[in-house]
């Protein structure tokens, strides 16, 4: 189920980027299946191929899809494997503004550690 | 006969114009999107049943007088051929008068009283929805070509002992009634024009296939079910269509060249069951169709919980009728008034699928030299 909001300030292409990765995390697709093509999903949804296929390249460029000829994308993240480097650095690059804001708003170290357990438990509840 | 015959399909015509607006999806009245408050609103009722009214009313007018005139004065075949061919398109021009009368006003209401203002819009997609289609599959339409080839290939090999003159025209008997010169286009007309037709039908539904599942998040047990059902019975019915038009069109090219192989009675039931099959077919599709999501589902809608619904598309519906809508790459989209598809008419292949095939069966006839 993917539900993007066009008045959002989050650009449609990430929004539909961070809902495949909650599918995904929530178990609702698993490492193997087949994402919708570019302009199926685009289709179902109404919006630009282009939103779908910039999504489809962020998601293939962190390793949570591979888009094989022929077959379209494929999930080949797995949740029980940890990241790898590189994936690990990637989120910190992109937790590092988020975690000094808290910073800077003088959030304390425990409250930030229980911010993201309250996040996690939202990502796989919904 | 053919009295009864016009006089059915007149009935038919009316009856499926007179019901429209309660087999269409129930978030669209007169191809204005309303959210889902507003489905009881009694005004909207209220212009569904005026719509309803007028148009039975006119029905029986027109039936009544199409009767009385067939048994007043003595109606020679082709001003009968005439009046039933012009009725039904009389029946479908006030309905579309109606229903644009209706749609502006619905527009205008909508408007002043901002329906939308306390609902939030989304893009919805569920992305399991796809496993569960059952649209037939596209090369099932490319199966009834070997009839053509066969066709083809069978007129060749008999070509020289064909007679000097070839059927190109068929009256509603069955018998052929105009005539041309033997040449290789006229021979082979039939089993082209049959190809082009497959052709069409295979693009049809390829890409009927690759186009939008549209399910609305503020409805979407319903909204799917309904989109899942209009894909795969159009996609049925669309492939008796085409095994029908292909055994009609054999059997007249058998005919051709075999002079008159199949016997007169059979000829005359031959397109009168193809009439038949097809009626019953638009009926199977309605009720199939029309009975979910609509009004006649009854059920009102329940999970509407946390007051988020399909974008409100009318700006993408020109006059309320044409959808153009550039971003989405859906090459058909469910009508908004009837059941079916249309053309998103800003994507060009589209217009390639479907004008394209009746501009060659159309400019096809000037190849035969008279």
């Amino acid at each position: 189920m993917v539900i993007l909001d066009p008045e959002s300030n989050i650009p449609l292409y990430m929004q539909l980027r961070t809902q495949i990765i909650e599918s995904i995390v929530r178990g609702n697709l698993s490492k193997g299946d087949t994402l919708p093509s570019v302009r199926g999903l685009a289709g179902d949804l109404g919006i630009n191929m282009h939103t779908v296929n910039k999504s489809y390249h962020e998601l293939e460029a962190k390793g949570i899809i591979e888009i094989v000829p022929k077959k379209g994308a494929v999930i080949i993240a797995d949740t029980e494997k940890g990241p790898s480097k590189k994936q690990r650095e990637d989120i910190t690059e992109e937790l590092r503004p988020a975690v000094a804001e808290a910073l800077v708003h003088g959030m304390k170290e425990e409250d930030l550690h229980q911010l993201i357990s309250e996040i996690i438990l939202i990502v796989k509840e919904v | 006969m053919e009295f009864a015959i016009l006089f059915i399909t007149i009935i038919f015509v009316s009856v499926f114009q007179i019901f429209i607006p309660f087999f269409a999806k129930r978030t669209v009245v007169f191809g204005v999107s309303i959210p889902n408050e507003q489905i009881k609103n009694p005004k909207v009722m209220k212009y569904k049943k005026i719509y309803t009214i007028i148009t039975s009313i006119m029905a029986l007018i027109v039936l009544g007088g199409f009767f009385f005139w067939n048994q007043g004065q003595n109606v020679n075949e082709t001003q009968l051929a005439l009046a039933g061919m012009m009725i039904p398109f009389i029946v479908l021009l006030v309905g579309l008068a109606l229903y644009l009368y209706f749609h502006f006003t619905l527009s205008k209401l909508k408007k002043s009283q901002n329906w939308y203002r306390d609902v939030k819009q989304v893009y919805y997609a569920d992305l399991a929805t796809r496993s569960k289609d059952e649209m037939l599959a596209p090369f099932a339409h490319l199966m009834p070509i070997i009839i053509s080839a066969g066709l083809v290939i069978l007129t060749v090999n008999v070509y020289d002992r064909l007679p000097s003159q070839i059927p190109t025209h068929w009256g509603p008997t069955g018998q052929a009634d105009a005539f041309s010169n033997k040449s290789w286009m006229t021979a082979l007309g039939l089993p082209i024009i049959l190809i082009i037709m497959q052709l069409m039908f295979f693009a049809i539904n390829l890409f009927t296939k690759k186009s939008g599942i549209k399910i609305n998040p503020g409805n979407v047990t319903s909204s799917k079910l309904r989109q899942l059902r209009l894909r795969k019975y159009t996609s049925w019915f669309l492939f008796v269509v085409n095994i029908l038009l292909s055994l009609l069109f054999a059997i007249l090219q058998l005919n051709l060249i075999y002079e008159n192989v199949v016997n007169e009675t059979f000829m005359m039931i031959l397109p009168l069951g193809f009439m038949v099959i097809t009626l019953a077919g638009t009926i199977w599709l309605a009720v199939k169709v029309g009975s979910v999501d609509s009004d006649f589902e009854g059920k009102p809608i329940m999970e509407n919980t946390n007051n988020v619904e399909a974008m409100d598309e009318d700006k993408y519906w020109k006059g309320g009728l044409f959808y153009y809508n550039r971003n989405d790459p859906s090459v058909f989209v469910e009508k908004r008034f009837g059941i079916g598809y249309t053309l998103n008419f800003a994507n060009p292949i589209g217009y390639l699928i479907i004008i394209l095939p009746i501009v060659l069966i159309c400019i096809l006839p000037f190849f035969f030299n008279k």
